[in-house]
């Protein structure tokens, strides 16, 4: 029903507009001409027209008619004159009626402004609506943002807070959450002072609520009130809520990401919520629980590389501990295998020889068990020192055959070299070099039976022409530019594709060695392969069962300063 | 008689030194930790020494260090004994003087040809 306040001092005018409205039944209408009252009435009951003849001594029309479009600029403003409107009352009026008209025409120019009054508040409606939104929108974005910005529990459920209290302003928030350490703690946000007999029915609120969330099923973490902190924020401490809660309107969510549950979050405040106050609400706590649960997954990892550090470190000690623990007596044992075998305590018979022999024989691989074991945590701590240099591979090979040829010599085996005139130099430590090389053609002696060849050459190539290995093809796509390639081939036993990486995995080679079960190459390969990423080469092997391997390892030709410089 | 001081906490070690290098006419005497091993080089002021790194109180390096940088005792020859640990290799950067370095563990004939090198 749309509300009309007719303004007049003359009877029969109003008596007239009475007779019009009253037919229609549409209208409510009053008749006043005080000055006072008609603002009270606009003020406290707005009518959506406002019809007058502005003829009255007593009053000054431009003045009330102009403070009526200052307390509300949509109510229409009719007048109704037969001689000719002032200039400064007309400019406030929204249509000019005169007696001549005739009372359909009247009508309808009253239901024509009606009308385009409505439409306008229904579009000043929607703006302000819309206005809402954009700044809930903006409110949730900065949230979110705030959110993204943070691997912190505490400050993300401070945002959290902040943003509801941008969004909805409460009174009253009371968060429980179990973020830190999981340990329960009661966060209030409030506007004014919270008295005790309020903080125990918070308490005692709290529990049941979270209590009811899992509705008889375990809990995710124990809660009584002795074990809850709290934590309390008021913004007003000058005043003091004296009022029940249930006076309040509420909402109350879980923050939870699935199964993971943060904690809970109720919000109170002195008038109704609206839908979109719910949605939002429901927004802000579920965007928050990804952040959370970041943070929690980060603080874990913090948390574990701590302890792996630590663990580590612990292992490097106990590595060195050992070799040296293990270093010393084995030393004595040698120093007495030594000094008994060389005779200088008696005659020593031929067996007796031989089980010197034994003895000596293993305490020599226990010695290079020992100095692998030092040599990988070395490098694995990154305290193996390197002495790179500008050198050549040719004398590198050709110390290793001459070191090994005795050993292979007795194995009944030959030791082929051949090395490409002129190769390039390269930037390494020749004893590393050596150190491998070594172990390569010394694996090559122990599994290839007697009476054959071992194959050792260098060539240059181009990692172009590296021939492809399913099995390290990771290792050699790595490989770009010039390389000096060296290979050692034999003709022994072997290797099953299945076990050719785990030939390099020091894990596997530790497993190995400790039981026995294949004749393990030991620690040799795997070192070797950490040298060699050490120069930014790479090893690799093919090998067929029983038909024999050939290991090989690619060093790169870059000089001295441009390697120091990778 | 030329006179080595063998120095080492590990007595089976100075036992088996001491042996081959009085079987090659040298004449051994020994200590069994880092404080009475510079008293003796001291008192002694031997040809030679030969000195076990890792001791308790007063380790191999500390003993050579003081040695060298005296006057009276500068020229004596001494051989270090290391056990490659990691705790050894901290200690490693620091200035010893040292004139020859075995690593455990350590061939006999060795040592008693690097003795000879500087004594005979």
């Amino acid at each position: 029903m749309n509300r009309i306040l007719f303004i007049t001092s003359n009877s029969e005018i109003s008596k007239k507009f009475s007779e019009i409205f009253s037919s229609k039944s549409l209208f409510d209408y009053t008749t006043s001409s005080d000055k006072t009252m008609i603002l009270d009435m606009v003020n406290v009951f707005p009518p959506d027209i406002i019809i007058t003849d502005a003829i009255s001594k007593d009053v000054d029309y431009k003045e009330i008619l102009r403070k009526i479009k200052i307390i509300n600029d949509n109510i229409i403003i009719i007048l109704y004159s037969k001689d000719e409107i002032q200039r400064e009352l007309a400019k406030y009026a929204n249509a000019i009626i005169t007696p001549s008209m005739s009372d359909s025409l009247i009508n309808s120019i009253i239901q024509m402004n009606l009308k385009t009054k409505n439409s306008l508040e229904k579009l000043s409606n929607t703006n302000r609506d819309l206005a809402e939104s954009l700044y809930r929108l903006n409110t949730l974005y900065n949230t979110s943002s705030q959110f993204a910005g943070t691997l912190d529990k505490e400050k993300l459920l401070n945002y959290m807070i902040e943003g509801m209290d941008k969004a909805l302003s409460f009174s009253l928030t009371i968060l429980l959450s179990f973020c830190s350490e999981n340990e329960p703690v009661l966060i209030l946000n409030s506007l004014y002072e919270i008295s005790d007999e309020l903080m125990s029915a918070i308490k005692l609120r709290t529990i049941l609520n979270y209590k009811s969330l899992f509705d008889g099923k375990e809990l995710p973490y124990e809660l009584d009130e002795k074990n809850l902190k709290i934590v309390k924020l008021v913004k007003h401490p000058a005043n003091r809520f004296t009022f029940n809660l249930f006076q309040f309107d509420n909402m109350f969510t879980p923050i939870n990401l699935g199964d993971d549950f943060f904690g809970c979050v109720e919000i109170f405040k002195d008038v109704s919520f609206s839908t979109e106050d719910a949605t939002c609400f429901q927004t802000i706590a579920r965007q928050v629980t990804l952040p959370l649960k970041s943070a929690i997954l980060y603080q874990e990892l913090i948390e574990t590389n701590k302890k792996l550090e630590k663990l580590e470190r612990m292992k490097s000690e106990f590595i060195s501990i050992v070799s040296h623990e293990l270093r010393t007596p084995l030393t004595s044992i040698k120093n007495s295998l030594d000094i008994l075998s060389g005779g200088r305590c008696g005659e020593i018979t031929e067996n007796a020889a031989k089980f010197f022999d034994m003895a000596k024989r293993n305490v020599q691989g226990l010695s290079r068990i020992i100095n692998d074991l030092l040599d990988l945590s070395k490098i694995e701590a990154g305290k193996m020192t390197f002495n790179f240099k500008t050198t050549n591979i040719k004398p590198v090979i050709e110390y290793v055959k001459s070191s090994l040829s005795g050993v292979a010599k007795s194995a009944n085996l030959n030791l082929v070299v051949n090395i490409d005139e002129n190769l390039p130099d390269i930037t390494a430590d020749s004893q590393r070099l050596e150190q491998v090389l070594t172990n390569l053609v010394s694996n090559a002696i122990k599994f290839t039976p007697s009476g054959k060849n071992i194959y050792i050459n260098a060539a240059l190539t181009n990692s172009e022409n590296i021939k492809q290995n399913e099995v390290f093809a990771e290792d050699i796509s790595k490989l770009s530019g010039d390389y000096i390639l060296v290979s050692v081939k034999d003709e022994g036993i072997g290797i099953d594709s299945k076990d050719l990486l785990r030939a390099f995995d020091k894990f596997a080679q530790i497993e190995n060695s400790l039981s026995r079960k294949v004749g393990g190459t030991g620690l040799g390969l795997p070192i070797a392969k950490q040298l060699l990423e050490a120069h930014k080469g790479t090893i690799w092997c093919e090998s067929e069962l029983d038909k024999g391997s050939t290991f090989y390892f690619a060093v790169p030709i870059i000089k001295t300063p441009e390697f120091a410089a990778l | 008689m030329k006179k080595i001081l063998i120095v080492d906490d590990e007595q089976d070690i100075v036992e088996s030194l001491k042996f081959v290098l009085e079987s090659a006419d040298y004449c051994c005497y020994c200590a069994y930790n880092g404080e009475d091993g510079l008293k003796a080089a001291k008192e002694l002021v031997p040809d030679l020494i030969i000195l076990d790194v890792m001791m308790p109180k007063i380790n191999g390096y500390k003993i050579s260090r003081l040695l060298k940088y005296d006057n009276k005792y500068k020229n004596i020859p001494i051989l270090m004994i290391t056990a490659r640990s990691q705790a050894e290799d901290k200690l490693i950067g620091e200035e010893t003087g040292a004139d020859e370095y075995i690593t455990k563990p350590f061939d006999l004939e060795e040592v008693v040809k690097i003795v000879d090198k500087y004594l005979k």
